[in-house]
């Protein structure tokens, strides 16, 4: 919006003093100013991705004699080496786990939450403010807390090795986080909304399947992309369950090239690093349209 | 409202019929897939189908090996079958401390020293007492190197590979600057050695780093004058007086303009250490990071000098031979017998020996050290081993519970001590206050 601004404010002047019309403007300097501050700092921010781009092609005997961000000797080795997998597992299969155990995660959460946060925004039960509370309080709990426990409900359910430990509790509404923020969102949608769809006869489902999921589209879409990316990196949780390493997702891949005991591939660690970020960005950039569509119509209706 | 109760039931149910149904389709999707299922149902006697779990930590090149030497394993027992699994070390231990918690450790596990004693102090580990001469055949292996894996009395693991202390030099570097090999000698021969390569270089390369960032280096110099680093019932083997002496004499090698390379450019490097950058011409190390080392190094660098530590006692045996690696059972395999046919194969068969080479270390038996035509580094290494026999020593005692984070706290110390930032004497107290509290729980 302030671009559309400067833009247009160049006319006005040009209009008033044609007698001496100034080379630049005040306020066109200032644009100037902060574009190029705005830059340097951008460039600050994005060089370590820059460099992670750029060391792909560096030979992995490079790394620690060359910390500057142009390779000696620029190579493709990293990429066949990478492409060619781990231990017979190929890279693709790594790619693929991921995706599963990401996009299965993000639709459970969604599913799971939205109800779980329809029934804390518009249900009136008994004991409403006591599971609340309770949910809430599962945030304070780090994870390194329940994880020996979890483990052990998992290994007697016979679920060790299999997704259903990264999936399942998922689908049960256990990511408080997101659960709290659709509650959040529906309590700023108005109750007339669901009264007026009460008097035409729509129960709860009816309610929450056509009023509510479009209105809470926004919150929707921001816990999807968090979720997504959440899972997508998480590493602790696989490490856990997960024993085959055909199964294995991609962050305990990477780690895999490195190995302080013996010799580190760290040209592949960077190399497998930069292509695992990869579909991140893509989500990113093909969800983030939505993020700030919703954002701008939720502070219309504000 | 009237009919509000009747639709919360309603949805109530849909909800349990919902949670119902994943949790039924976890279970079955479980039990179709026989693979993913472990060790489940096995039998006691050989011969029996049996699936086993196997744990190990390495890179892809080491999980090749594996693949390799497991796939011969199942060639010679078709009844027996082994899963694999593998991480990178600190994540290994992460996921074996959490299953060890929770009652779920694989069958055989490929094992560290340092996290030996508190897993078999905590009855993780199956006494191997009964199958050994049987299952897991022990004619290869020294009486020193079995009484390695043994804790409280009780064998609970086999070492697979043994490495010793030693100081690896980089010949090119010294030809270019001109100074020769170190002839061997004392400490302070040593590090007049560092001196004159640094000046000869002209401060371009360094004659090594501050040694005593190491705690290994105090350990030697500890046990040649007859003492041990730590004793069998946890008590220190050295005081206050000791310990500041020793990282005094380091003064010379720290700071700017020293002999040794500067701790801050070590930490630009990093996780390079200065050897592996061509940066200092020695490194006192576990004589298995040879391979490492020519790895950073690139290309340019073909070979490696490994010759033995400074002497401080003459005549002493402050050396010893530590297992780089071992094999443990889990104590709650279903599968014992089986278990211990797959660790024999694995410390044991001249096959594996020649799939491995030294990638596991020196391997502590003779029957597999028969099946490696040992060449280039490996063959340095073993005539390395070989040639200190007289320096070497009885292992010192299993390491104790926390000793890990006693090493660790000492590396940190010394670095510290590098960058100027702490004196000494605060050093020593630090180092003396973390025993304290690692000793004393």
């Amino acid at each position: 919006m302030s671009t559309l601004r400067e833009i247009r404010t160049p006319a006005d002047p040009a209009r008033g003093e044609q007698a001496r019309p100034p080379r630049f403007t005040r306020k066109q300097i200032n644009t100037a100013i902060w574009f190029a501050v705005l830059m340097a700092s951008t460039a600050i921010v994005l060089y370590p991705l820059v460099w992670l781009l750029v060391s792909t092609f560096k030979d992995n005997s490079e790394f620690g004699q060359n910390q500057g961000l142009i390779p000696n000797d620029p190579t493709f080795d990293n990429y066949a080496k990478v492409f060619e997998g781990i231990a017979g597992v190929p890279m693709w299969r790594f790619f693929a786990n991921s995706t599963v155990i990401a996009v299965a995660a993000t639709f459970g959460t969604l599913l799971s939450s939205s109800m779980a946060a329809y029934a804390f925004a518009r249900i009136r039960f008994r004991g409403v403010g006591i599971f609340f509370a309770a949910m809430i309080g599962t945030l304070l709990l780090p994870f390194h807390v329940v994880i020996i426990p979890q483990y052990i409900m998992f290994n007697n359910l016979g679920m060790i090795d299999t997704y259903w430990p990264l999936i399942l509790p998922k689908f049960l509404a256990t990511e408080a986080f997101f659960v709290f923020l659709m509650v959040q969102f529906m309590r700023g949608i108005p109750r007339e909304m669901d009264e007026a769809a009460r008097v035409d006869g729509a129960g709860h489902v009816r309610t929450f399947a056509s009023i509510m999921l479009p209105l809470i589209q926004p919150a929707l879409v921001t816990s999807a992309i968090f979720s997504f990316i959440w899972t997508w990196n998480d590493f602790l949780a696989p490490l856990m369950y997960i024993t085959s390493p055909d199964k294995y997702p991609l962050p305990i891949a990477l780690r895999l090239y490195n190995d302080q005991t013996s010799t580190s591939d760290y040209g592949a660690t960077v190399t497998a690093s930069f292509i695992a970020l990869i579909p991140i960005l893509l989500f990113f950039l093909v969800f983030q349209r939505f993020l700030v569509a919703g954002v701008a119509t939720q502070g219309l209706k504000g | 409202m009237f009919n509000a109760h009747k639709r919360r039931s309603i949805l109530a149910a849909a909800a349990l019929t919902m949670a119902g149904a994943l949790t039924l389709a976890a279970c079955s999707s479980d039990s179709s897939d026989p693979e993913s299922s472990g060790s489940d149902g096995g039998g006691e006697g050989s011969g029996e189908e049996v699936t086993l779990d196997f744990a190990f930590w390495g890179n892809d090149v080491r999980a090749d090996l594996y693949n390799q030497a497991i796939a011969l394993f199942q060639e010679e027992y078709p009844n027996i079958t082994v899963n694999s699994t593998f991480l990178g070390y600190p994540e290994f231990w992460e996921k074996r401390q959490t299953e060890a918690a929770g009652g779920g450790l694989p069958d055989v596990m490929q094992f560290d020293y340092s996290y030996l004693r508190q897993y078999s102090e905590n009855s993780l580990l199956l006494d191997l007492g009964p199958h050994l001469g049987n299952e897991i055949a022990t004619d290869g292996f020294t009486d020193q190197i079995l009484s390695i894996g043994v804790v409280g009395g009780t064998t609970t693991a086999i070492p697979i590979s043994t490495n010793a202390w030693g100081m690896y030099t980089n010949p090119q570097l010294l030809d270019t600057v001109g100074v020769a090999e170190f002839g061997g000698g004392s400490w302070e021969d040593y590090q007049a050695w560092m001196a004159e390569v640094t000046d000869a270089s002209g401060g371009e390369i360094y004659g090594g780093t501050d040694y005593t960032g190491r705690i290994q280096n105090f350990e030697i110099q500890l046990r040649a004058e007859g003492n041990n680093l730590f004793n069998e019932d946890g008590t220190p083997g050295f005081d206050e007086a000791r310990l500041t002496e020793f990282w005094e004499s380091g003064a010379s090698m720290r700071g700017d303009g020293a002999s040794g390379i500067s701790q801050q450019q070590l930490e630009e490097i990093a996780p390079l250490s200065g050897f592996g950058a061509a940066l200092t011409a020695s490194e006192l190390t576990w004589d298995n990071f040879g391979g490492g080392y020519l790895g950073e190094l690139g290309e340019s660098y073909t070979e490696l000098g490994l010759i033995a530590p400074p002497v401080t006692v003459e005549g002493a045996q402050d050396l010893y031979q530590k297992p780089s690696m071992l094999h443990a059972i889990a104590a709650n395999t279903e599968n014992p017998a089986e278990s211990a046919m797959l660790v024999d194969f694995l410390v044991n068969s001249p096959e594996v020996g020649a799939i491995f080479g030294t990638n596991r270390g020196l391997p502590a038996s003779a029957d597999m050290r028969d099946g490696i035509a040992f060449e280039g580094l490996d063959e340095q290494i073993r005539a390395y081993e070989e040639s200190i026999a007289d320096r070497l020593g009885d292992a010192p005692p299993v390491p104790l519970v926390g000793y890990g984070s006693l090493e660790e706290k000492f590396r940190v110390l010394g670095t510290e001590l590098g960058f100027g930032t702490i004196s000494v004497e605060d050093a020593v107290s630090q180092f003396f206050a973390e025993m304290d509290v690692i000793l004393g729980s």
